[in-house]
């Protein structure tokens, strides 16, 4: 496509949305009219962004010819429409080089799904009971511009509730309720990493996730991330792994694994380390200190590995604040040599054998250029932090910060995301809350009263395209476009070597009866009787204005450019803190088992869970689909009594919940894990009633230096609760009823 | 030379990450069968990736294995259908004619790789879901026998590109859904008769090993082990 | 001719022309409940083809389970007659006589019942046809490679043979139905009967068409069962793919077949009043063929479960195993037990080769040799090479009430048939009788086998 065939699109696409939006009958008329540049038969490929994680993705989508039915004004027609019909992996994005994760490819779904939301509406019933009017886009926004007007002034009074994401959406939204005098939005993710970017900030000067440069590494010690399934920038660390184990002749780089539960990453490390959960930092540090005892530090000078082939150009030598002996200062005792962490030490702590951990830290140093990664959940621990800077300090030690086969920091050109640690605070005193695509009423624990404080918050409105478990309370739906259908972006912060700035334009017409959330807002603030100025007409205004012409014309071809700007620098105070016995919620005699929830291949944190495809995808590891289960360790279900599929109950103080038992070998005997992504109340067809919510029972811990969620923290009992009720689904056949057959003989 | 397309997979790369799963629904209009038809065995995944376990806890390793059409050039699944829905194409490929296909499943029965799906059902496209169907694969409906053609739609769509620039097809000009998909890179596909292609390359590799081999089914897809493995 | 003689051939007519004379309300009412299951049935079926395949517990991998089995299960079940009469026949075995018919009427509608098996499996039954080769303007044939394919042919030969063998000594019976009756059944024998008058140059040509038959059915037979055998035998699947399968399948017919036979006659003796003519001799004698063919089939199990389990590989002992040992082995003890262990007890006993106990034996072998095919059918393909793959199946609704109302489909074509055709073969029972000699002109006038044959 050049560049007029792509503002031809867009005028099209701005044209039609907004006459669309008038609710005059005259636009049918527009509306109806295929697309005149279409070639039946011919597929054209624009390029989008990966909407579903802050990984940021480039998509090449195919457009083609198709035949869409359209109601507007309840007249029903049938249109010729380019509509997209694949998503790619974009072959020249610097961030996922072509590929995309099993999640990206669904994303499509998105845009087609039957329970999409095609209008604005409003409650009709009491709150939550599902009863909705439809209006038209005129009378949406006379509404919450009259409830915006009525707390004009009250400045607590107005929240926007989002997901962290860096991004000139989340800047744009910043902007209106900055501008209406309220606090900045409030963002929460469950699987947040706020713990790490503090953690980078104090070591490296970096409020912001790392780069892995996998691709030349020689060795990877990973601590409890899931960098190849669902952590940080999934695709690029696929890419770099993949060309780490296969991408040089002759070498072929180590990789161990560092976890409780053996997670889809961990499953294909050469070797797996079991370890108590909270105890990685010390591990890190038994490492360090074994290194250090015995004089192992490699000597790697700046040039060393430089000319190594690689897929991925790390130039991170030289970034600002880049110090690593600052990530050895937060450490106490670092420059004593860390003699409190003995390999037998370790060993008492960890459960590591001490030979174990001699021989991994000689490994280390002699198969440089080596790396550490963490992430997940050693993080969500009530030391979460120390275990973050404890690996900081390890890869400093190693010497392959910045370096080729290193970690590093992308260059960034916008300030760090303010995630906060318990937005229920945030919105104690809202009286009107705006959430755009944000679902906490699902993703936090009960004992945050969340749905309770959004019921107490007289007037609601949600962005969103679905009724989901938070959306379901709101009093006014301003249905978004899909991704594909409006103007969309993002600032990856990890990933590629250089400042990435994904923006793309729509790639097809909106289906539905629907309206660009930033266009909204800036609608909406115009229209307020005291106007909050904002300095662009619209959101591809803004987008344009964003970066410098080249750049522009850049994006307008490929969705994507490189940015340059200066790159913030973080100077947290600097403490150097010791190892701090990990808490956990629950009496361990009363719940003898630590409970793990992590993210789902498919599903991620549950925001994915209304995709038919991803939730009939075969689990990585027991094939499960459609299902909820809890993983047991195969000596504790024989303990228990429990067996495949039977349906055990799994308490801890803050309640119970009931799912079936996945009997697997990949768990200590300790730990009980389950997949989030199930058990939501409502969420379109596909998803609502289905399974169980391990978050729900998440105890209120939290992580004693940053205040994050520690979900990794609570223990729980379990108890075998019933036989199995069918609701255990499997793809793999014979797992469905006798998984002890089900290993290779 | 007439082209004999071949893939390799290399266990090396692979994560397991199913990335490729949904790309090949993605791209082959595969339907979802619901929860309650796949707690009946009826899901359906041309490309799967199988697990094991191997050991008990904490010595426990597991090994993936993406698993689609073998393509074999001696294919158990082609001398029994009875009306040739399945058969070989010159280039190589098993290819099944759906239309053809009156839904014996004894080809599903010889294939030793389980690799052949059946629609029990019509396939549930509620809409406007359908309107994300690729229009290059058809819709199959009720009865009939389903399974990875190695995307011979885009196969198609090459060589009929490169004819028209009177060209041949070069190495890589060609990617299936789920070798485009795979961030690991660990689906490699190309002309197995172009022994300069990265496909032949890595068939030739001495961790290569073709799935079920003692068969005699002459598959043409390679799997490269993982060293650790082995 | 003795009056004693005499009085034995009109008693002779009386009784095996009775059924097709006179009708009772007991024999409507069997056939209204017969016809309502089987209507049941073939609504199911209609049900099964407008919902879709999906209404049977057929999945992946299981792809063949309770239709195929019960296909292969009447299609053995048809060799009772045509196979067993016509080595009867050629062995000149004399008590044969009164069994013939009733075991080749057996033969002709297993086969039909069987041939609508591969019908009713398909995911698309109308477009049945294209396994067959029919001239088409596309010149698109069906692939004589495929096993089904041959299953077509050889299924289609075996009916047309059977059809023929059991229509040609039936001519003679239609001619006296047709001589003995009046009205409208006088006219339709009448066109039956094709015109047969007992001439010498008939009777000659009826006998060598009876011995030609006799010896190509043999074969035919034979061949009907190995090539059903080769549906599972050419394909790669574990236990399946065995050389043993043709004998295996031929024994395990025969074997079935005749445990049919012994059924249905004990049934017509018991509901037709038949006692004079099936004596116990005739359900001894089969009894016996019976034990042996039941060793026989022993025989064969046995020798193809050890070579699985002496040979070891990999994929074929998880089959063995699960079939012995796992969750198919209840179903495997249980089939033991019904084609062996009972069988074996009451027929190598005298005391107990009774009737009764003949009529026990039998309904075990049936159930056994059903439950013999489906363990070959479906644990092998619910654990071929990957174990990834492997699956279980249980029938469905759908699938028990087809297969129910083809076993009361059998008992009413059989009852309709015995009230059409005498179900025993008059005359072949009165030319055992030797009484030729001393026939009166009246008798012989009567009959002209009387005459014509010694
Ligand atoms: N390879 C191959 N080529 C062929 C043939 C073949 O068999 N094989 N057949 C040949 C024959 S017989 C024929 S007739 C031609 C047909 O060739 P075309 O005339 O090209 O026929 P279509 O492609 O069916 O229709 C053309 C366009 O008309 C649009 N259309 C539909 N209704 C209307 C309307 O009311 N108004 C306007 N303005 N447009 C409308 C459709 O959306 C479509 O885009 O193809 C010829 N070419
Ligand atoms: N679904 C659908 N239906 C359509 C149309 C459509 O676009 N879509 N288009 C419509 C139109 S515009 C048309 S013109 C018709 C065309 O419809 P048809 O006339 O049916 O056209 P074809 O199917 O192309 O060709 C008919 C047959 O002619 C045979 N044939 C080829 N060459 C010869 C020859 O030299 N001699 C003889 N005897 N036979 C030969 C071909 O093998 C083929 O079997 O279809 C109409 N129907
Ligand atoms: S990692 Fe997956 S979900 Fe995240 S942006 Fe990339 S493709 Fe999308
Ligand atoms: S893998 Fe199976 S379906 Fe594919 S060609 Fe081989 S036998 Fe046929
Ligand atoms: S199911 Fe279809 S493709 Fe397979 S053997 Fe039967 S007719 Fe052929
Ligand atoms: S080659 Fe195509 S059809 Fe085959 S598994 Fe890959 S994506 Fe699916
Ligand atoms: S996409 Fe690639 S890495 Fe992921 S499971 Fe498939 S083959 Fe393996």
């Amino acid at each position: 496509m050049d560049r007029r065939d792509f503002i031809k699109l867009t005028a099209i696409t701005g044209t039609s949305a907004t006459l669309a939006s008038c609710g005059n009958p005259e636009h049918q008329l527009i509306r109806f009219i295929p697309d005149d540049d279409l070639v039946p038969g011919v597929a054209e490929w624009k390029p989008s962004v990966c909407p579903l994680c802050s990984a940021g993705c480039g998509l090449s989508v195919r457009v083609m010819e198709a035949d869409a039915e359209v109601v507007r004004n309840g007249e029903r027609g049938l249109v010729k429409i380019a509509a997209a019909k694949k998503l790619e992996g974009q072959p020249d994005h610097p961030i996922n080089q072509g590929g995309l994760c099993p999640r990206g490819q669904a994303a499509i779904q998105i845009t087609y799904h039957p329970d999409r939301l095609t209008q604005p509406m409003t409650r009709s019933g009491a709150r939550g009971s599902g009863e909705w009017k439809p209006i038209t886009w005129d009378e949406a926004i006379a509404e919450i511009v009259s409830q915006l007007d009525q707390v004009a002034g009250e400045p607590a009074a107005l929240a926007f509730l989002a997901r962290p994401r860096r991004s000139r959406r989340l800047e744009l939204a910043t902007a209106f309720v900055r501008g209406f005098g309220a606090p900045a939005p409030i963002t929460f993710e469950l699987f947040g990493d706020e713990v790490l970017r503090r953690a980078n900030a104090i070591s490296f000067g970096r409020d912001q996730l790392p780069t892995y440069d996998l691709a030349r590494s020689r060795y990877v010690i990973a601590f409890g991330a899931d960098f190849l399934g669902t952590w940080n920038s999934p695709v690029a660390q696929n890419a770099g792994y993949g060309a780490m184990r296969q991408g040089h002749p002759q070498v072929r780089g180590t990789f161990v694994q560092v976890e409780s539960r053996m997670s889809p990453t961990g499953a294909n490390a050469d070797e797996w380390v079991p370890v108590k959960p909270g105890t990685e930092g010390v591990l890190a540090l038994g490492l360090a200190h074994v290194i250090l005892k015995n004089n192992l530090r490699p000597d790697r000078g700046a040039d060393r590995g430089a000319g190594a082939p690689g897929v991925n150009n790390v130039r991170g030598g030289g970034a600002p604040g880049l110090n690593d002996v600052r990530a050895g200062a937060s450490i106490e005792g670092w420059s004593g040599g860390l003699t409190a962490y003995t390999p037998e030490q370790v060993e008492k702590i960890s459960g590591i054998a001490a030979k174990r951990v001699e021989r991994l830290a000689r490994e280390l140093a002699e198969h440089g250029p080596a790396v550490a990664i963490v992430g997940g959940p050693p993080l969500a621990q009530t030391n979460g932090l120390f275990t973050a800077l404890a690996v900081n300090a390890l890869n400093a030690l190693l010497g392959t910060v910045g370096q080729p086969g290193g970690v590093s920091f992308m260059p960034q050109v916008s300030q760090p995301l303010a995630v906060s640690p318990k937005p229920f605070e945030g919105l104690a005193t809202a009286k009107v809350l705006l959430i755009d695509d944000a679902n906490p009423v699902f993703a936090s624990p009960k004992a945050w009263k969340m749905r309770e404080t959004l019921e107490k918050i007289p007037f609601i409105a949600s962005f969103g395209s679905f009724i989901d478990d938070t959306s379901s309370l709101a009093d006014l739906i301003l249905p978004d476009h899909s991704f594909l259908e409006s103007w969309t972006d993002g600032l990856p912060e990890s990933g590629a070597a250089v400042a990435v700035a994904n923006v793309a334009g729509p790639v097809m017409r909106p289906l539905h009866n629907t309206r660009a959330t930033p266009d909204v807002l800036l609608d909406v603030a115009g229209k307020l009787k005291k106007p909050v100025t904002l300095p662009w007409k619209s959101f591809d205004e803004m987008l344009t204005s964003s970066m410098p012409e080249a750049a522009w014309a850049t994006v307008q071809k490929q969705g994507w450019a490189e940015v340059t700007g200066p790159t913030p620098v973080a100077r947290p105070a600097l403490r150097a803190i010791a190892y701090a016995e990990p808490t956990f919620d629950g009496d361990a005699g009363q719940f003898p088992f630590h409970f793990l929830p992590y993210a789902s291949q498919a599903l991620y944190d549950g925001s994915l869970a209304h995709l038919p495809w991803l939730q009939e995808l075969p689990d990585p590891l027991t094939s499960a689909m459609w299902s909820s289960w809890v993983e047991i360790n195969p000596s504790t279900a024989q303990r228990l009594n429990i067996a495949q599929g039977d349906l055990v109950d799994v308490t801890s103080s803050q309640g119970t919940l009931r799912a079936p038992a996945i009997v697997s070998p990949g768990i200590a005997p300790d730990v009980i894990a389950m997949p989030v992504g199930q058990g939501h109340q409502t969420f379109t067809r596909y998803a609502s009633n289905r399974g169980a919510n391990p978050v729900s029972i998440l105890a209120p811990v939290t992580e004693a230096e940053t205040g994050a969620l520690a979900w990794a923290a609570t223990r729980v009992k379990i108890a075998r609760a019933g036989d199995p009720d069918g609701s255990l689904i499997m793809f793999a056949g014979e797992m469905r009823e006798h998984p002890h057959e089900h290993e290779v003989r | 030379m007439p082209h004999r397309w071949g893939m390799a997979v290399d266990l090396d790369r692979c994560t397991g990450c199913e990335a490729c799963v949904t790309a090949c629904h993605a791209e082959n209009n595969i339907p979802t069968v619901g929860p309650e038809q796949a707690a009946r065995g009826r899901a359906m995944h041309w490309i799967r990736v199988e697990r094991y376990w191997e050991g008990d806890f904490p010595d426990v390793r597991l090994k993936f294995r993406p698993v689609m059409c073998q393509q074999c050039d001696a294919a158990p699944c082609e001398p029994v259908c009875p009306t040739y829905a399945s058969h070989h194409t010159a280039d190589g490929l098993n290819a099944q004619v759906y239309n053809r296909c009156i839904g014996t499943r004894y080809c599903a029965n010889a294939c030793p790789y389980n690799v052949r799906f059946f629609d029990f059902f019509n396939p549930q496209w509620p809409k406007p879901l359908h309107l994300q169907l690729n229009p290059d694969v058809s819709v199959r409906e009720v009865g009939v026998m389903e399974k990875c053609t190695f995307c011979v739609q885009r196969i198609s769509a090459v060589r009929t590109q490169a004819k028209a620039e009177t060209r041949e097809i070069k190495d890589g000009d060609i990617k299936p859904a789920c070798a485009q998909a795979c961030p690991a890179k660990a689906l490699v596909f190309g002309d197995l008769n172009d022994p300069e292609s990265e496909v032949s390359r890595l068939s030739r590799s001495p961790r290569g090993s073709k799935l079920l081999d003692d068969l005699g089914t002459l598959p043409k897809v390679t799997y490269l082990a993982r060293p650790s493995d082995s | 001719m003795s009056k004693d003689s005499a009085r034995r051939i009109s008693a002779m007519n009386e009784d095996l022309l009775r059924p097709l004379v006179e009708t009772s309300w007991r024999f409507w009412l069997l056939v209204a409940v017969l016809g309502s299951i089987v209507a049941t049935g073939l609504g199911t079926w209609a049900y099964q083809m407008y919902r879709g395949f999906g209404m049977t517990g057929i999945n992946m991998p299981i792809y063949w389970a309770f239709y195929i089995t019960t296909f292969v299960f009447w299609i053995g079940i048809s060799h009772a007659g045509t196979l067993i009469s016509a080595i009867l026949r050629l062995v000149n075995a004399g008590w044969r006589r009164p069994v013939t018919r009733c075991a080749e009427v057996i033969t002709a509608f297993a086969l039909m019942i069987g041939a609508m098996f591969p019908i009713i499996h398909l995911g698309r039954p109308w477009l049945f046809f294209w396994l067959m080769p029919y001239p088409n303007q596309r010149m698109i044939w069906p692939n004589f490679r495929s096993p089904l394919v041959w299953d077509f042919f050889a299924i289609s030969t075996y009916l047309t043979g059977s059809l023929l063998f059991l229509l040609l000594p039936m001519i003679p019976d239609l001619a006296l139905v047709r001589d003995k009756t009046t009205g409208w059944r006088h006219r339709v024998y009448g066109v039956l009967a094709l015109g047969w008058q007992g001439t010498p140059k008939q009777w000659h040509r009826l006998e060598s068409a009876m011995q030609i038959m006799a010896i190509a059915i043999i074969p035919v037979a034979v061949s009907v069962h190995t090539i059903v055998s080769f549906d599972f035998s050419m394909a790669p699947v574990p236990m399946w793919h065995s050389a043993i399968f043709g004998p295996y399948f031929v024994a395990g017919a025969i074997f079935s077949g005749i445990a049919a036979l012994i059924i249905a006659m004990a049934a017509l003796r018991k509901f037709l009043h038949l006692e004079e003519y099936l004596h116990p001799v005739h359900f001894q004698n089969l009894g016996k063929l019976m034990l042996m063919m039941s060793l026989l089939w022993t025989y064969f199990i046995f020798n193809e479960r050890l070579t699985v389990w002496y040979g070891n590989a990999s994929a074929e002992r998880e089959v063995f195993l699960v079939t012995q040992r796992g969750s198919f082995a209840p179903l495997f003890w249980t089939m033991v037990a019904c084609n062996f262990a009972i069988p074996f007890v009451i027929l190598s006993i005298k005391k107990l080769r009774t009737i009764t106990g003949c009529v026990i034996a039998s309904f075990t072998v049936v159930i056994g040799m059903w439950l013999e095919r489906f363990l070959i059918v479906v644990p092998s393909l619910g654990h071929k090479y990957l174990p990834y793959t492997w699956g279980h199946y249980r029938p469905r609704p759908v699938e028990i009430i087809i297969v129910a109302s083809t076993f009361a489909a059998m008992v009413l074509l059989y009852v309709l048939f015995s009230k059409l055709v005498p179900i025993i073969s008059i005359w072949e029972l009165k030319v055992g009788e030797h009484f030729v000699a001393d026939a009166t002109p009246q008798e012989a006038a009567e009959h002209p086998l009387l005459k014509a044959h010694p």
